[in-house]
């Protein structure tokens, strides 16, 4: 073995070091972009999902299948506040009025998760056990307009006043990447309860 | 050998990464996914809901538009529409509007029926020749519609739907409070022939009291009480044989109303035109005839209190429910039984004039009028004058108002009541 060849494995083993450093900064950084993306696609995915439950349910305000049940819709939202609502409608369509409620529970049920602002959404139908599931929402925050566009301030006195309402929603994964939260923001802009201009 | 582990070492990594591209492809194109599919969603609701509000504009152009609408082109996607009529005896209708979008379909279902004017707490087709100010005090239990304009000085509190032809004149610092609501451009005219067609109604299945000037009516429970002057006796009828649809009417006559109501009624009275041709001998001795027409009946008076035999007010299941429907006022009798208080419990209507009381200017300062239910007439109309002192407001001569909204005429009608004409959404389902 003369010195070219000892010369040679030396510099194949300088290259060949060279891009294993290249291919191992190429993994952690390809294993940190799927990360990423997984995450995003995550939290899209929860937000969407609350957002279209709220959708469906707010739409439904002072819905009732047989409407004489709800006659008066000024009458449908029970209580208005920044971050909760209770109102009359017909979940299952079957004719029966029902109540729901949306309130945002405390940071302080969320703290065994990483993220410090996650909260519990919770739904209460007719007073039963509220249902909720940690989809890592750290806003929901409710605005109310009445006829003339003019914000109304909060708790509503009567909620009778409100005609269409703000709804932001903000969704993030409960646990960091590289420190940093993945953040989704949903926001319906002056949604209309058709039932509430009825009649 | 070194440079082969190399090359393996390469490829193998190069294997890796082409799964972890593909894995971060999924992840990106899942999130596109979900923008999409919500999106879609979101368009074919859109176009749904697009379909039913031109059914219900269809709808509200004819009344009688029941043909919908086939696969109609709209926003990338198509709506069909289809109106059924739900319930006949009601009127009521149903639009079914689905709207398709790439594949995705969506279906919005709005429910309508009638409008009759006895929903409405308050009614005017002019709020008075001179300014009349809705001020701090005034309230409002339930839904109000003016074809004019609705000027407000002070505080006055609506808690009902507050709609008006034209606009909302807020003078100074006055804070007005909509708690049901508002809404303008609404038109909605009273009709020409509310009462005419109650008493079409009347001559169809009830009572109508025609070739009197004046038609006393008194309701006593199942039993009804008629008499056609002052002094003559009434003779008495149930109320089921006398009018088995719950329609009664005056033509061409005054109606004197009062009594207690059991059961669900509309009364009415309309003006005649009567011509009558006298002859005479003039001074020639030549025999003359001279014909004269005038206009006599079409008003209302309450001689004294019309309330209901079960009170709505105690017992919310009270079937009791009442009309009173005259061509031109409804006024309160300026006599000794309403001296005090007068109680009245019904939807009140006035198709050429107002709700008033006779005699506002002059008669004594009676009490107050506890009205239960709903005013529509065509022109407000004072009840008492007052006069003020310094901030004290005090009644003169007349009544004070004391209104309350039946929330009973949200759902149900007396029979024959006029409507709008048109109908209205009472439930919207997406």
């Amino acid at each position: 073995m003369g010195y070219s060849t000892l010369l040679d494995i030396l510099g194949s083993i300088l290259i060949g070091g060279l891009i294993m450093l290249i291919l191992f900064r190429l993994n952690a950084s390809a294993t940190s972009n799927l990360y990423n993306n997984t995450s995003e696609a995550n939290v899209q995915s929860a937000m969407i999902s609350v957002g279209t439950v709220l959708e469906h349910d707010f739409r439904k305000i002072g819905y009732c299948k047989d409407w004489t049940k709800i006659p008066d819709p000024t009458k449908a939202i029970l209580f208005a506040d920044t971050s909760s609502i209770k109102f009359l409608t017909d979940i299952n369509n079957n004719g029966s009025v029902d109540t729901l409620y949306y309130y945002l529970g405390p940071t302080s049920e969320l703290s065994n998760t990483p993220n410090p602002r996650d909260r519990l959404l919770y739904r209460v139908v007719n007073g039963e056990t509220p249902k909720s599931s940690n989809v890592g929402i750290t806003k929901f925050k409710l605005i109310y307009f009445d006829s003339f566009g003019n914000t109304l301030a909060t708790p509503v006195t009567p909620p009778g006043q409100i005609q269409k309402m703000q709804i932001d929603l903000q969704v993030e994964n409960p646990e960091p990447i590289d420190s940093t939260y993945v953040v989704a923001f949903w926001r319906q802009l002056r949604l209309t309860a058709r039932n509430l201009q009825n009649r | 050998m070194g440079g082969k582990a190399i090359l393996f070492l390469v490829i193998g990594f190069s294997t890796i990464f082409l799964i972890m591209e593909k894995n971060i492809g999924t992840a990106s194109s899942r999130a596109v996914d979900n923008m999409t599919v919500y999106y879609t969603n979101m368009n074919v609701h859109d176009i749904a809901v697009s379909g039913a509000n031109v059914g219900a504009n269809q709808i509200f152009l004819d009344p009688t538009w029941t043909a919908g609408f086939n696969n109609v082109s709209f926003e990338g996607g198509s709506y069909t529409v289809s109106v059924d009529i739900i319930n006949s005896f009601t009127n009521t209708r149903r639009i079914t509007s689905i709207g398709y979008y790439d594949g995705y379909s969506d279906t919005v279902q709005v429910t309508l029926q009638p409008s009759s004017f006895s929903k409405f707490a308050y009614y005017s087709a002019f709020e008075g020749t001179s300014t009349i100010y809705w001020v701090t005090g005034d309230t409002v239990w339930g839904p109000l519609h003016t074809q004019d304009k609705l000027t407000i000085n002070g505080d006055p509190v609506f808690n009902g739907k507050v709609t008006t032809k034209k606009k909302v004149i807020i003078t100074g610092y006055s804070n007005p409070q909509f708690n049901g609501g508002y809404q303008n451009g609404v038109d909605m005219p009273i009709p020409g022939d509310g009462a005419a067609n109650l008493k079409a109604m009347a001559d169809n299945g009830g009572a109508d009291f025609s070739g009197h000037d004046t038609v006393y009516v008194t309701f006593a429970g199942d039993t009804i009480k008629y008499k056609y002057s002052y002094n003559s006796a009434y003779t008495s009828a149930l109320g089921s044989t006398l009018a088995p649809n719950g329609t009664i009417f005056a033509s061409g006559a005054v109606l004197r109303l009062q009594g207690t109501v059991k059961g669900k009624y509309s009364i009415g009275a309309s003006q005649e035109t009567k011509t009558v041709t006298t002859t005479y001998t003039n001074k020639r001795g030549k025999t003359k005839t001279k014909t004269t027409t005038s206009t006599i009946g079409g008003d209302i008076y309450l001689d004294g209190d019309i309330v209901y035999n079960t009170n709505p007010q105690t017992d919310p299941n009270s079937t009791d429910l009442l009309g009173i429907v005259a061509q031109n006022n409804v006024l309160i009798a300026d006599n000794s039984a309403n001296k005090g208080n007068i109680n009245i419990q019904a939807s009140v209507y006035s198709e050429t004039g107002g709700f008033g009381a006779e005699n506002y200017a002059t008669r004594s300062l009676d009490g107050s009028i506890n009205l239960y239910g709903g005013i529509i007439n065509q022109n407000r109309q004072p009840v008492g004058t007052f006069t003020t002192h310094g901030s004290k407001t005090i009644m003169v001569s007349g009544f004070l108002k004391n209104y309350r909204y039946d929330n009973r005429f949200m759902v149900a009608s007396p029979p024959g009541f006029p409507t709008t004409g048109h109908f209205e959404i009472v439930s919207w389902y997406e």
